[in-house]
């Protein structure tokens, strides 16, 4: 089995590999706030239309990566490049960045359309025209009836299209969005979510996404990059980062999933407590990722790696239970739907079957 | 049981003193502007009739309007001075950070401190040995060192609550820094600078001990003209004169109270 593709990051100290495709490119990009490391040689393409996330716990890098790229904090050293041009030394002003801030930043002075206004002036554009663009960016977000209205006037979801308005207007080359779903409650969350792919899609503009929320990331990048501790874990598509996480920060992070610690060796991991699978990896220290949905109960019907397995807890989620089995000594999870009455429960011995397509192995070196 | 009582005990204190205490808080203004209404010739209360003829003789003395000429003057420019000054330390105190900052601080607010007597003679001695003694420039000197604590103070106070994101979103937006100043931060902290300006203004307007030691002749301001007057004299046009000021004052309080609210300020 080979281990999971980690996404191609580009080499140390390499330029953007085609600069006609590369819309920002971070290369070493080395931050430090005192004695704490915030980015440790960070390197990172993003292609042109694509939409970018970057996913992780707070601390870990992904808001001041943002930042960076904004040009709000200055690396240590490394370069940024936005559209092939080195900005690292260039004010914000002077970079083709929008932002959509996390508190949506709107001038509480002025109304929604000098807001979406206020960039289109300081480009010189002349007034007609600025006003043409406005009603057609308003319109876009769907808010061209509010333009007269102040920030405090409008609802969150209002003011975070207004904020997403105002940095559209200037049709920059890449949009910059720090957590713009934290402020809002969870109904409108998912909703505004899938507003604001859409609406991504329709101006097809490269994208990059802050947020610590893996459903989301999931949700709505082409690319997930998981950062832990400055650096990038993995960057890859969703599916990869679920199905072939390459280390166990990623498995953890997103998703839930049963970890065995242990060794393989001829075919045969073994865990520290005796669980006994077949896997096909090279001999030495290894880490397995089962996600629950790989975990079934035992039928004629399915095939897989059958074991006894005694019920140690359960969680009901309606759609689903999730159930933390004990299989020899080693702590599984299973999620499944159960009709009603169906429910296992604590203290009940089963038959479970492990799919083998679903047990990732990643070497201890990994993390 | 026992905290029941001890409320109770509070509650009718406070019934009896605080009625006490805004009368005895206003009083005099009462006192004065009732009695600047006079119809006779004494300064007394109750007044004598109503008329304003202590007004018409306020306004027709050379010697009262000029100092309130000088005093307004005096108090405009320090307000401009001063919101000048305090708007550079301030936003060094609240921006950057330097060697010292806490003691640059803590001086900034030090005139509050220092008796106005000490300070006054302080500045007596030093204006003359600047040569600066006996001239408007000295007067104004002390009357910007008194107020700049309270514009310091204020501006601060406003810049502290000001969201800076919203400067890194008009960058963001391409604009330079300046612009940004004049068109985000300056507007935004508009109201910190309006309270920042009365209190500048009221505070050198009613101002009389540093005045007294550093004003002159030709420039003596409507509350040493006063004191000076009250010393000879006791007739109902200090009363009107004291009015007057009362009304400026009042006047600019209206200002702050109308732009952006007392409580915000005190």
């Amino acid at each position: 089995m080979s281990i999971a593709q980690a996404g191609s990051a580009p080499a140390p100290g390499a330029l953007p590999a085609s600069p006609a495709d590369t819309v920002v490119s971070l290369c070493d990009v080395r931050k430090t706030f005192g004695d704490f490391v915030a980015l440790e040689k960070l390197s990172l393409d993003m292609r042109k239309g694509e939409l970018l996330c970057l996913l992780g716990p707070s601390g870990c890098g992904k808001t001041t990566t943002l930042r960076i790229i904004a040009g709000f904090l200055e690396a240590d050293s490394g370069h940024v490049f936005i559209n092939g041009q080195d900005v690292t030394a260039l004010p914000p002003y002077k970079r083709d960045t929008g932002m959509v801030f996390q508190s949506y930043a709107l001038f509480p002075h002025m109304t929604v359309a000098a807001n979406v206004a206020f960039g289109l002036e300081n480009l010189g554009i002349p007034r007609a025209e600025r006003n043409r663009q406005v009603d057609d960016v308003l319109t876009l977000v769907e808010l061209n009836d509010l333009t007269h209205r102040y920030p405090r006037e409008l609802s969150g979801g209002q003011q975070q299209r207004v904020a997403l308005a105002r940095a559209l207007a200037l049709r920059p080359a890449v949009l910059l969005l720090d957590e713009p779903f934290s402020n809002l409650d969870a109904q409108l969350r998912t909703r505004l979510r899938e507003e604001l792919r859409r609406l991504i899609d329709r101006v097809n503009i490269t994208t990059l996404f802050v947020t610590h929320d893996q459903e989301e990331a999931l949700m709505l990048s082409d690319r997930i990059a998981v950062m832990n501790r400055g650096r990038i874990e993995q960057i890859s598509t969703p599916e990869n980062i679920y199905e072939r996480p390459a280390t166990r920060f990623v498995a953890e992070f997103i998703g839930r999933c049963s970890i065995l610690e242990g060794r393989a060796n001829g075919g045969h991991f073994v865990s520290k407590a005796g669980l006994r699978l077949p896997i096909d990896a090279a001999p030495g220290d290894v880490t397995l990722i089962i996600r629950p949905e790989y975990i079934d109960v035992a039928s004629p019907a399915v095939t897989g790696i059958v074991a006894d397995a005694r019920v140690i807890a359960t969680s009901y989620f309606g759609a689903l239970t999730r159930i933390q089995l004990s299989v020899e000594g080693e702590s599984l999870m299973m999620e499944k739907h159960f009709s009603a009455g169906r429910k296992p429960k604590v203290g009940d011995a089963m038959q479970v079957v492990v799919d083998p397509k679903g047990i990732r192995v990643i070497p201890v070196s990994a993390y | 049981m026992r905290d029941d009582a001890v409320d109770v005990a509070l509650k009718i204190a406070g019934s009896i003193v605080r009625p006490l205490v805004y009368t005895t808080l206003s009083l005099p203004a009462v006192i004065v502007v009732a009695s600047s209404f006079t119809a006779g010739d004494d300064l007394r209360f109750p007044p004598e009739g109503f008329s304003p003829r202590w007004y018409m003789a306020a306004f027709k003395s050379d010697m009262f309007m000029g100092s309130l000429w000088t005093s307004t003057k005096l108090a405009f420019v320090t307000m401009v001075l001063s919101l000048t000054l305090g708007m550079a330390a301030a936003f060094a105190i609240d921006r950057r950070s330097f060697p010292g900052k806490h003691a640059f601080r803590t001086l900034t607010l030090s005139p509050l401190i220092v008796p106005m007597v000490v300070l006054g003679l302080g500045l007596l001695q030093f204006l003359a040995w600047m040569r600066l003694n006996q001239s408007f420039l000295g007067l104004l000197i002390g009357h910007v060192l008194i107020t700049l604590p309270y514009v310091v103070r204020t501006l601060n106070a406003g810049m502290v609550l000001f969201d800076r994101t919203l400067e890194q979103a008009a960058m963001n937006l391409r604009a330079p820094p300046s612009k940004v100043f004049r068109r985000i931060t300056l507007p935004l902290l508009a109201p910190a600078f309006v309270s920042a300006g009365v209190f500048a203004f009221v505070t050198s307007f009613g101002n009389i001990t540093l005045s007294i030691f550093l004003g002159f002749a030709r420039a003596t301001t409507l509350p040493v003209q006063i004191f000076a007057y009250v010393e000879h004299n006791y007739d109902p046009v200090l009363a009107a004169v004291s009015t007057l000021v009362i009304v400026v004052t009042l006047g600019m309080i209206a200002i702050v109270e109308k732009l952006v609210g007392m409580e915000k300020v005190a």
